[in-house]
């Protein structure tokens, strides 16, 4: 009894664990592709606003 | 004889409790110290300073514009442009293009800009137009009614047949803007496409705004609508926009005064698909370069390079997109002369 419930909790973990898995790499997946998609422009809003400290035009320090 | 004392006048006596006149005061006790009355200030009482009127947002078209200019333009062939200018209000343009996907085209294009000055830059009406080779019009004509009305007139035929034409009507108030769009209508069908836009300015940095899309044909009509919201800051510009179609979010940050970026999240409920995508502009004013590129997340790499050859009345402009994807490369190469 022990084991069979010891048996279904791994299952459950490793079919949870399998099923992220499947869904983080279906590339057809419209919902993934959305929450994908999603992080990607948060991590890009992130660096443009962290570039107003950098300056192309500024002499670079002599080494 | 008399004395010196004597022909000195008499004190005044001192006051005592009831004196007509006068305020009793108990012994112990002394009056407050009154302050004296002020002048009466120049300004009249309860008016308080007004807060500065809101802006005019904008047409709903221009929110995500901003961040659409950062991206670089897809070329592809060869261009040569000639721009002639004929007087002060009418400019001719010839323009050949040699492609190896499609046909080669030649386009002569006119455009004429009126005398009715409305601002630094501006002037109606403007009528714009281009045809090919092969007898296709592409034209539109801007005007402005009034102070706040505006309207436009878009026309385009495929060789002897018009395939395209529309009207739209924008109405600018002081603190918004309203624009009402009809496409391609057919009365003796019943078809046509009607679009209204209204953008709202809440505060001075944010505006709302809403979209209505609304198209007919035998047999069958349907409506879209849109939520717009557009937040703009010193140095940045957010906007948001919500709608059955899907979602269109854009970020146009300006770094400084040679560096811009812009990033853009776009999803369409309909096509089940999605995508961002990262691109930025350097300008180098010394060397007259304008510089773009961007990447997005299909793997699609874009670039564009603009230089004017000072002192000539020349632009160069070079075009390159690479799909990695699909394995694809394409690139463009423009001469602009005048």
């Amino acid at each position: 009894m022990s084991g069979k419930k010891s048996e279904g909790k791994s299952g459950g973990v490793t079919g949870w664990i399998s099923s992220a898995c499947r869904f983080a790499a279906d590339r057809n997946d419209f919902r993934r592709n959305l929450l994908v998609n999603l992080g990607l422009f948060a991590a890009g809003v992130w660096v443009a606003r962290n570039l107003s400290d950098f300056d192309l035009m500024s002499p670079q320090p002599v080494t | 004889m008399g004395s010196v004392l004597a022909a000195s006048a008499p004190s005044p006596p001192p006051p005592g409790p009831g004196a007509p006149g006068l305020v009793s005061v108990p012994p112990g006790f002394t009056m407050p110290p009154v302050s004296p009355v002020s002048a009466p200030s120049s300004s009249p009482t309860g008016q308080q300073d007004t807060e500065p009127p809101l802006p005019n947002p904008g047409g709903f078209e221009e929110c995500h514009r901003k961040c659409k200019e950062v991206f670089p333009v897809q070329m592809e062939g060869v261009r040569l442009t000639v721009n002639k200018g004929l007087s002060n209000h009418f400019q001719v343009n010839h323009t050949v293009l040699l492609s190896t996907q499609a046909d080669s085209s030649y386009r002569f294009g006119a455009t004429y800009v009126g005398t009715k000055q409305t601002g630094p830059g501006e002037a109606f009406p403007v009528m714009v137009g281009d045809m090919d080779n092969t007898g296709s019009l592409n034209a539109q004509v801007i005007h402005q009614i009034t102070d706040k009305v505006r309207s436009k007139f878009v026309f385009q035929t495929q060789q002897q047949k018009f395939v395209n034409w529309q009207g739209d009507t924008e109405f600018k108030g002081e603190d918004f803007t309203a624009a009402v769009t009809f496409g391609n209508p057919d009365v003796l069908m019943g078809s046509g496409i009607v679009v209204a836009h209204y953008l709202q300015s809440v505060t001075s940095s944010l505006a709302l705004g809403g979209e209505l899309v609304y198209h007919r044909r035998p047999g069958e009509e349907g409506t879209v609508m849109s939520l717009a919201g557009r937040y703009t800051g010193s140095n940045f510009i957010a906007t948001l926009t919500l709608g059955g179609a899907g979602v269109h979010a854009s970020y146009y940050h300006k770094a400084n005064d040679q560096l811009q970026v812009g990033v853009e999240y776009e999803v369409s409920t309909r096509m089940q698909d999605t995508s961002v995508t990262f691109g930025y502009q350097l300008d180098v004013p010394k060397a007259n370069l304008v510089f773009k590129g961007s990447l997005d997340s299909n793997w699609v790499v874009g670039a564009n390079l603009e230089k004017k050859l000072q002192p000539l009345p020349l632009s160069l402009a070079l075009s390159a997109y690479l799909d990695h994807r699909k394995h694809k490369f394409q690139c463009g190469f423009g001469i602009t002369i005048g």
